[in-house]
């Protein structure tokens, strides 16, 4: 928690007032008893006052500077304490529909839900909430500066070796394993939303589409999670699924970050299911009892199914993650989400505990320039969906009764 | 069922004491003298009856999971603890409290249906324009502070279901005396899991004679049976933890004895629900529906 310009985490929660006292001021616009209430009842005046004072308050400790960012439901701002301009914090602004006339999306209203509870080094803290004049909700989370691990991947400069992959899967596993142990699952881990901390630390940030599980027997989409990192169960449209979806995307991210590419990058839902045939294995009874019965599954021809990769296929493709490494990967990306490892599991592998030890946070690569936050900055800000680019991103409401 | 209840912000910041809870609606009270002498209204609880028949005519017209509607209806009380009542549109208020329950549910409704429904039950005081609903939205979610993550009492009686061998009869009933708990001040007093152990004493204790269906509720079923005493002495038996009566009940006293969890507090909510049933027999639709109806219109608060 180092990044945060907090001591500790103490999101006191004074949200407006201003809004419920628009709400009945327009209430009493149109009528006979004429003015606004507000105006008219000193006494209540007062009260909402004190509300409002605390949402002020809290609106007042922040500072807002440029715009990061926008997405499809909240425009990115950076800021600052007020009383402290070193203190950096990032501000999602939730764009409320003008005319109000769809009600809040589905995406912030997780957000805001989850991050409201979830509080653990490795996923992005949220420090306030409070409403603006324009009647925006705004959320103040945790500023991360040293952008993303897609970034890292992608940057032919950055060199990083085993160990540094050692200690961002580390801590990429202990913020999933502390969402399943909340029972809330993210349905959207991919290395661009594993932000970077100023002290290297990566931290699990976009819950717009983390939900709870499910209690048993009903349904959940299946349209979640960014293409390139859905496990296969999702591509064959299964609505009962487990904290291993997570566990796959987070397998996906293990590849890449020992490959530097993605490594099964479909160009289509079917494309992507053929892919991780060929990678892997083709999903069959035999290796995956039941799967024949999900609602989307394609049988293969037989004359192209490719049998189950074993430990050796690992072995060849990863090289660099070395016998044990490969072997935990190999554990992720089980076909058959039962016998997929569990992020708890995954921590207790033996990976972690042989060398090469995890690269301390402060040693860890970064990116060259982000010492000049301005040019990270407008890479963020120039990449206009960047942080909530989600093809995905689809509420079904009819199926998910 | 997410994250954790004993870190929870509905822990943290939801949950109050009798006395402070006593205390925030007095001062609303304080503050608002002339309304409250103008337009008085029924006991909170006759008013909770009210509104949760209203919400469950609502659900039932979209098929809605029973948590969504008590997520709406502990959003109720969330509302009208930071406001008085008398400033609102209770129907656009409970309409949209239900709108926010099904999403943070993950059982979304559409606006427009939502509004819609709404309109069709009390076409009076919704408007069609549907960014009134979205416009309470924001402010019930800012009056909340944001919190928007409700734990509840029924994860914790299916999940003891099985270590205290419940019959599926007692396992109904508890279900519905949970139910009726959110028509009392409980869910802001109490956590749930003692909520659930509540239900589940009542429903050991008191089960009566002819079981069968019970409904939403359990207030027919047990009113006359918490009434008449010889449940409660039993009750009173658990706190001094010797466990009397029946082996069946022993067993649970037992169990309880060694579960830690706060017997008095538990009693507590009993005679809560007790005297709950009593103000029940007092219920009467009509006058809720008409005070509500001339608050509503002669502040023009529908509007």
């Amino acid at each position: 928690m180092a990044a945060s310009p907090f001591t500790s985490r103490s999101p006191s929660m004074t949200v407006a007032s201003p809004n419920t006292l628009r709400l009945r001021a327009s209430a009493a616009q149109n009528g006979v008893v004429g003015a606004t209430q507000a105006s008219s009842t000193p006494t209540l005046n007062a009260g909402q006052e004190l509300t409002e004072q605390l949402n002020a308050d809290v609106r007042q400790r922040y500072v807002k500077d440029k715009k990061l960012g926008e997405g499809t439901y909240a425009v990115v701002y950076l800021g600052h304490l007020r009383e402290d301009p070193s203190s950096f914090v990032a501000i999602k602004k939730i764009k409320v529909n003008a005319e109000y006339k769809d009600g809040l999306t589905m995406d912030a209203i997780r957000e805001v839900k989850y991050l409201q509870e979830l509080s653990h080094p490795n996923v992005i803290a949220l420090h306030d909430v409070f409403s603006s004049k324009d009647q925006n909700l705004n959320l103040v989370l945790e500023f991360l500066p040293r952008g993303d691990l897609e970034m890292l991947i992608k940057d032919g400069d950055i060199q990083y070796g085993a160990a540094d992959i050692k200690a961002w899967m580390g801590m990429l596993i202990r913020g999933v394993w502390f969402c399943h142990e909340n029972f809330v699952l993210h349905r959207d881990i991919k290395p661009n939303n594993l932000l970077i901390a100023s002290d290297g630390e990566v931290k699990l940030a976009d819950f717009g589409l983390a939900r709870s599980f499910a209690d048993p027997y009903l349904n959940m989409t299946h349209q979640v999670i960014t293409r390139w990192y859905r496990p296969p169960e999702l591509l064959y449209g299964a609505r009962q699924y487990s904290g291993a979806v997570d566990v796959w995307s987070m397998g996906m991210v293990f590849a890449e970050l020992l490959l530097r590419v993605p490594f099964v990058a479909g160009n289509t839902d079917l494309d992507q299911i053929s892919k991780i045939s060929d990678a892997f294995g083709t999903p069959a009874e035999e290796n995956w009892p039941g799967v024949t019965q999900l609602p989307n599954y394609i049988p293969t021809d037989p004359a192209h199914a490719v049998p189950l990769q074993g430990r050796d296929f690992f072995l060849r493709q990863f090289p660099t993650a070395g016998p044990v490494g490969a072997d935990l990967l190999m554990s992720m990306c089980a076909l058959d989400p039962r016998k997929r490892t569990t992020a708890y599991q995954a921590l207790c592998h033996n990976w972690w505990t042989m060398d090469p030890q995890p690269t301390r946070n402060e040693d860890l690569p970064r990116k060259m320039g982000t010492k000049k936050m301005g040019d990270d900055l407008s890479r963020r800000g120039g990449d206009d969906d960047g942080p909530f680019k989600n093809a995905a991103r689809q509420l079904d409401f009819g199926a998910m009764k | 069922m997410a994250a954790n209840f004993w870190v929870s912000t509905q822990r943290r910041h939801w949950l109050f004491s009798r006395e402070k809870l006593a205390d925030i609606r007095e001062r609303l009270r304080e503050r608002d003298k002339l309304t409250h002498s103008q337009f008085p209204l029924p006991d909170q609880r006759l008013l909770n009856i009210y509104f949760n028949q209203q919400l469950i005519k609502l659900g039932k017209r979209m098929s809605t999971r029973q948590q969504a509607i008590a997520t709406a209806q502990v959003y109720l009380k969330r509302f009208y603890i930071k406001n008085e009542i008398r400033q609102t549109n209770p129907y656009l208020v409970l309409t949209t409290a239900f709108y926010l329950a099904c999403k943070m549910e993950e059982c979304p409704q559409h606006i427009r249906f939502v509004v819609g429904e709404a309109r069709g039950l009390w076409p009076e005081f919704i408007t069609p324009d549907v960014a009134k609903l979205g416009e309470c939205e924001f402010a019930l979610i800012s009056e909340m502070s944001s919190q928007l993550i409700v734990h509840h009492p029924y994860r914790t009686l299916s999940e003891l279901q099985g270590e205290l061998a419940l019959s599926s009869d007692e396992v109904a009933l508890a279900w519905s005396v949970i139910n009726d708990h959110y028509l009392t001040d409980l869910p802001l007093l109490h956590p749930p899991h003692v909520i659930a152990i509540m239900a589940i004493i009542v429903a050991v204790v008191f089960k009566p004679a002819h079981p069968g269906n019970f409904g939403s509720s359990a207030q027919s079923a047990l009113a006359g049976a918490m009434r008449d005493g010889g449940g409660m002495n039993m009750l009173a038996a658990l706190s001094d933890k010797l466990g009397s009566g029946p082996p069946r009940i022993q067993k649970l006293v037992q169990w309880l004895a060694e579960s830690e969890v706060d017997i008095k507090a538990v009693i507590e909510c009993t005679q809560e629900l007790l005297s709950l049933y009593e103000v029940w027999e007092q219920y009467s639709e009509k006058p809720c529906k008409e005070l509500i109806g001339r608050m509503v219109k002669s502040k023009n608060l529908d509007k």
